[in-house]
């Protein structure tokens, strides 16, 4: 498979401070790639510095092989890369509606995928005139999830969508997010070590701002040592067999 | 944005107290009174929401606090008077500026050639300021004894009427070789200009800029011999018409330099808010020089159109369908007259409102600028290039600064001191409104404008003290300082400040700097 992201020895800073200091990560097109980490370790640094959000100073990052670093996000976004950021940033005085519209690149991008949109996520059917900021939490969720399927994206970074909800509603976004896989290549940052481990193929670990490991997750699920020395204890007591597909 | 209405404490509390003292003055004074004060206020309060609205979305998409807004305002009102009475001194500066605008567009492609291995350290800078200095040079240059003096000065006798023709005409040797030097100065700020910018704006400007650089640049030549037609043509029109124009004029002066000042002085300055307010102050002040180099110190007076001017004996019109038939000056509302321009003044303030918010609510930019004011950083991760719309909203907000302007010189006059006065008490409505937003902003407007006309109204009646025998006179600043009061009262009591939730910090797109979020969640914007 051809790698449809190639991020190579990425430096990135905020301000002053050095966040990422080499970061490398090859994305296979048509597959789930896990980014785990510590909190702190540059998870989210790495996908703003993809999407062009914190440029990164040196390194290169290829999309379809070709270089998209120094390019505006809006022109790497135009791309064919959905964003789905930490804390679900939707619209909050936007309807439902609204929230959708707003990611057309063009005429009839939403009418296109309402479909798969509301057979992933009837809630969103649901509410559709609603402002984003009446939405639980989960749905606020899946509304970034679905915004960033409304046009023809082929690389969508997920960050962790899991995040504050409740176990039920991870399953249904567990269950979005393999059905998505069949539409577009995945980047996933997930800190619910279980879901990750559910969802991805291969994954990337990051750590104090480097990618230090990487490999088949079926192989990560069994390295206890690995785990905690990495992702930390916490990691060790969740169960770290696959759960098989969930059965509906 | 209706639920943060709903939240707005502070609004709601400034409309009770509004409603407490419309209800005291129904007691207090005879219903034409009340009337005529309310029509003041409405007039006022169309003035600041023209002025206000622009400052709230301006300030609720990009975070800046845009203090030339009062100077583009008067801006407005003298460029829309000097249409209206004295087209030949707009005429005559016209080229000027579209060949500078023509030739820094040229320079922004041609600043794609220069050599790359210029582009840090000492000699770039350098360069920059050799640039800037040669641009300057030949402006100045250009501009020697560019004297518009007497055609102001022209408008100030015969407002409204028609202006000597030949009155200051420069021969075509001298003002050609003035539009040329001018076009110079503008290549070399274009080039000084993509030189400034970050790497994304130095990248080769795009070849179609030059050629709509070099069409504008043709345009200013053009206008040169069509001066004198055009001028007889726009004097021969109603002054109906040519009150439509100079709004329309006014508006497009307006907005043109509005986006001009936000592609060439505040984009390079997004992320650092101090800065941008200190720049937009200076340039307020620098505008209102620059107006008073051309226009002179002393204010003028512009004529009513005859739409709102007939004078005959069945006036005052008595009602308003009457009005509609003989364009009295004054309409009289139970009994009183009340100036009818001041009608138009407030239809174009509603016409406005509606105007934005159908914008707003109905389109696709619409949905833009109201995500971007949350969250314009997401708004740029969607594909949209959030910088143009900063551009579109900045034009639009000055824009309509401008037609406030222009509305408010029959009625204010047009000087110097338009704009700040009518800024600050913009500014109070706005706050009071709620920074960022939209219908805050209109809803403040009107409170500052009723709160306005009734501290005039005090002011010139007087307050019966139950106490005392005297009417208690009051200075005028008192009207003044009643706006002041009320926002001082709302800042009070509005409720505790930050609430700047995780969800709520809005990261600015900004190429390199990044989630500095603390330091932007100041105590107004997460209020509303
Ligand atoms: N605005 C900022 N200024 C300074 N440092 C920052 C800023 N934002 C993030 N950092 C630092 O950058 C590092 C990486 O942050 P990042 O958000 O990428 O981590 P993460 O792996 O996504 O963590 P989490 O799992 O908690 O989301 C952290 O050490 C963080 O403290
Ligand atoms: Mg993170």
């Amino acid at each position: 498979m051809p790698n449809i992201l190639e991020v190579d020895g990425i430096h990135t800073f905020i301000g002053q401070f050095h966040i990422l200091e080499g970061v490398s990560l090859a994305v296979p097109q048509g597959s789930i790639t896990a980014l785990l980490g510590r909190n702190g370790a540059g998870k989210t640094t790495t996908l703003r510095s993809i999407m062009g959000l914190n440029p990164p100073r040196e390194g290169a990052i290829r999309y379809a092989g070709e270089p998209i670093q120094g390019k505006t996000a809006f022109q790497i976004a135009a791309k064919g890369i959905g964003y789905v950021p930490e804390y679900r940033a939707i619209f909050r005085a936007l309807t439902v509606e609204e929230n959708l519209k707003i990611a057309e690149r063009q005429k009839g991008d939403l009418a296109k995928r309402s479909d798969l949109i509301f057979e992933l996520f009837p809630d969103l059917k649901r509410f559709y005139r609603l402002p984003g900021g009446q939405l639980s939490g989960g749905q606020q969720q899946m509304l970034a999830i679905a915004r960033a399927l409304v046009p023809d994206n082929r690389l969508l970074l997920v960050d962790e969508p899991s995040e504050g909800l409740a176990p039920i509603i991870i399953e249904a976004i567990v269950a979005a997010l393999r059905q998505l896989a069949s539409h577009a290549t995945v980047l996933l940052v997930e800190q619910n070590f279980r879901m990750a481990s559910m969802l991805a193929d291969r994954y990337y670990i990051l750590d104090d701002g480097q990618s230090v490991h990487s490999g088949q997750m079926a192989d990560l699920v069994n390295d206890r040592p690995l785990i905690t020395k990495y992702l930390g204890a916490g990691y060790a007591g969740t169960p770290v067999t696959p759960t098989p597909e969930r059965s509906n | 944005m209706v639920a943060s209405l709903r939240r707005n404490r502070a609004l709601w509390i400034t409309a009770a107290i509004v409603l407490l003292v419309l209800f005291w003055m129904t007691r207090r004074y005879e219903p034409k009174v009340t009337a005529s004060i309310l029509l003041s206020g409405l007039t006022l309060g169309s003035l600041y929401f023209l002025m206000g609205s622009g400052l709230s979305l301006i300030f609720g998409l990009m975070d800046v606090l845009n203090l030339a807004h009062g100077a583009l305002f008067m801006i407005g009102a003298y460029v829309g008077f000097t249409t209206y009475a004295n087209p030949r001194l707009i005429l005559n500066m016209l080229p000027l500026a579209l060949a500078l605008l023509g030739g820094a567009m040229i320079g922004r492609w041609l600043g794609g050639f220069l050599p790359p291995t210029l582009k840090r350290g000492w000699a770039n800078r350098a360069l920059l300021a050799a640039l800037l200095l040669l641009s300057l040079a030949l402006a100045v240059i250009g501009l020697r004894a560019f004297d518009l003096a007497p055609l102001a000065a022209a408008t100030a006798t015969a407002t409204g009427g028609a202006v000597a023709t030949e009155l200051a005409q420069e021969a075509s040797g001298v003002y050609l070789p003035r539009i040329a030097l001018l076009a110079g100065a503008g290549v070399l700020l274009g080039v000084a200009l993509t030189r400034l910018g970050k790497a994304e704006a130095r990248r080769r400007a795009r070849a179609q800029t030059a050629i709509v650089g070099l069409l504008v640049l043709g345009v200013a030549f053009a206008i040169v011999p069509l001066r004198s037609p055009v001028e007889v043509f726009l004097l021969g029109l109603s002054t109906n018409a040519r009150f439509l124009l100079a709004l329309l004029i006014g508006v497009l002066a307006g907005a043109g330099l509005g986006g001009l000042i936000e592609v060439s002085l505040i984009r390079p300055l997004y992320g650092r808010p101090l800065y941008q307010i200190l720049l937009t102050l200076g340039l307020g002040f620098a505008l209102t020089e620059m107006v008073k180099s051309v226009w002179g110190t002393p204010g003028y007076y512009m004529d009513i159109p005859a739409f709102f001017a007939s004078s005959g004996d069945n006036c005052p019109s008595p009602n308003l369908l009457a009005w509609f038939s003989d364009h009295c000056q004054s309409i009289s509302v139970l009994g009183r007259p009340f100036p009818s321009y001041r009608l138009f003044i407030i239809a174009l303030g509603v016409v406005m409102f509606v105007a934005i918010l159908l914008l707003l609510q109905r389109t696709r930019l619409g949905i833009i600028i109201r995500a971007g004011v949350q969250d314009s950083e997401m708004v740029q991760a969607l594909g949209i290039n959030v910088r143009q719309i900063f551009t579109l909203v900045f034009a639009i907000g000055t824009g309509l600064a401008a037609a406030g302007g222009v509305a408010a010189a029959p009625f204010l006059g047009v000087n110097l001191g338009l704009g700040a006065e009518l800024q600050l008490q913009a500014l109070i409505s706005v706050v009071i409104g709620g920074m960022g937003s939209y219908i805050g902003a209109a809803v403040g407007a009107l409170l500052v404008g009723f709160a306005r006309a009734f501290g005039d109204q005090l002011v010139l009646a007087g307050i019966h003290l139950p106490w005392a025998e005297d009417v208690v006179r009051m200075s005028p600043s008192i009207a003044r300082a009643s706006t002041v009061l009320i926002m001082a009262l709302v800042l009070l009591i509005r409720p505790s400040s930050s609430r700047c939730s995780p969800a709520s910090r809005s990261m600015r797109a900004r190429p390199s700097s990044g989630r500095e979020w603390s330091s932007r969640c100041s105590s107004w914007r997460c209020t509303p």
